[in-house]
């Protein structure tokens, strides 16, 4: 709880100094929300698990889906992580070769 | 024909100096550039390589030993090299051996010679050799490429090895790249041994082991974009 407290504390003051939109805001509002209420009562996912069997899935099904999706956001993040570093090296090269530094000593 | 020495750098102000003093000013009759890509060092490690008569590039920001190899590439293809060494600016390699690296490269008509440290490893610590040797088969099985030293810095290339190589790494890995390249590239190449120099200095600035297991990551990754 006092995690899920600490991230929507940071999420809102993002918010508040306009570095976050208010869609990404209620986002994590409700996704801690989520987490917290699980984290409270885990009954719930047991009600999910009991749920979804009745339609022939079971818990390999559900944890195997949670983990495509968590592996899939891992990856749009590296891809992410990778374009942002090639732009970063591209502008601080491209910047320290402007400099006059060919008849600099 | 000038002969640039790309020295990427950070927080080198204690070796720069004495490595750059004993950097020839000419090999063969071709003048010799030294260019130091300063990687966001916090210290005077820039002032001392302009008074070591070296040219100096500056990252605004420490971006790793790959992208400062990379600006040393363009910084030397706007200054017309026909031939680039990289090399370490910690003082592992000695100055004296760039001829020896030019003189191959030029005389056998290579367009990349490798100065390798594990032909003859005498004085290399021997996790540092077995290390290697790890990094080289994992090179391998990325790259398919084998060479005796796939991480060595110490490297001679042509003009031609130099605008035809299309390199992406930041890291360490950019050792491993390169080799990628020769083999991609379909360039001439040789490994040459060299003597390497380790000093409590150059030891602690060399590659930390907890990077290495980054550069492993970094080169899995990369295997597993080809697959």
């Amino acid at each position: 709880m006092l995690l899920a407290l600490v991230a929507v504390s940071k999420s809102y003051v993002d918010f508040r100094a306009r570095l976050e939109s208010l869609s990404m805001f209620l986002f994590w509002i409700v996704t801690w929300a989520i987490i917290v209420a699980v984290a409270l009562f885990p009954w719930i996912v047991d009600l999910l698990i009991r749920s979804s069997a009745r339609g022939g899935a079971g818990l390999g099904t559900f944890f195997g889906m949670a983990l495509v999706f968590l592996y899939f956001v891992v990856y749009r993040i590296y891809v992410k992580i990778e374009r942002i570093e090639q732009n970063l090296t591209k502008a601080i090269q491209e910047l320290a070769l402007r400099e006059d530094w060919l008849n600099r000593r | 024909m000038t002969v640039a020495i790309i020295m990427p750098a950070r927080n080198e102000a204690a070796a720069i100096g004495q490595v750059l003093s004993r950097i020839p000013r000419q090999i063969d009759g071709m003048p010799v550039v030294p260019i130091v890509v300063d990687d966001g060092s916090s210290d005077q490690t820039a002032r001392i390589a302009r008074q070591g008569g070296a040219r100096v590039v500056r990252h605004l920001t420490n971006l790793g030993v790959g992208a400062a190899t990379r600006t040393g590439f363009q910084a030397a293809q706007t200054l017309g090299a026909e031939i680039v060494v990289t090399m370490d600016s910690d003082g592992q390699h000695e100055p004296a051996e760039i001829e020896r690296l030019v003189r191959c490269l030029v005389e056998g008509k290579f367009d990349v010679v490798i100065g390798s440290r594990l032909l003859t490893p005498r004085g290399m610590p021997i996790t540092r050799f077995a290390a290697n040797l790890v990094l080289n088969a994992v090179t391998f099985m990325v790259y398919r490429k084998i060479v005796s030293d796939s991480q060595s810095g110490f490297k001679a290339f042509s003009r031609k090895a130099v605008e035809s190589l299309e390199l992406r790494s930041c890291g360490y890995e950019i050792c491993s790249e390169i080799v990628g390249e020769i083999y991609r590239k379909k360039l001439r190449y040789k490994s040459l041994s060299i003597k390497a120099v380790y000093t409590d200095y150059s030891k602690s600035k060399g590659q930390h082991f907890l990077n290495g297991i980054n550069l492993l990551v970094e080169l899995f990754i990369r295997l597993m974009r080809r697959v």
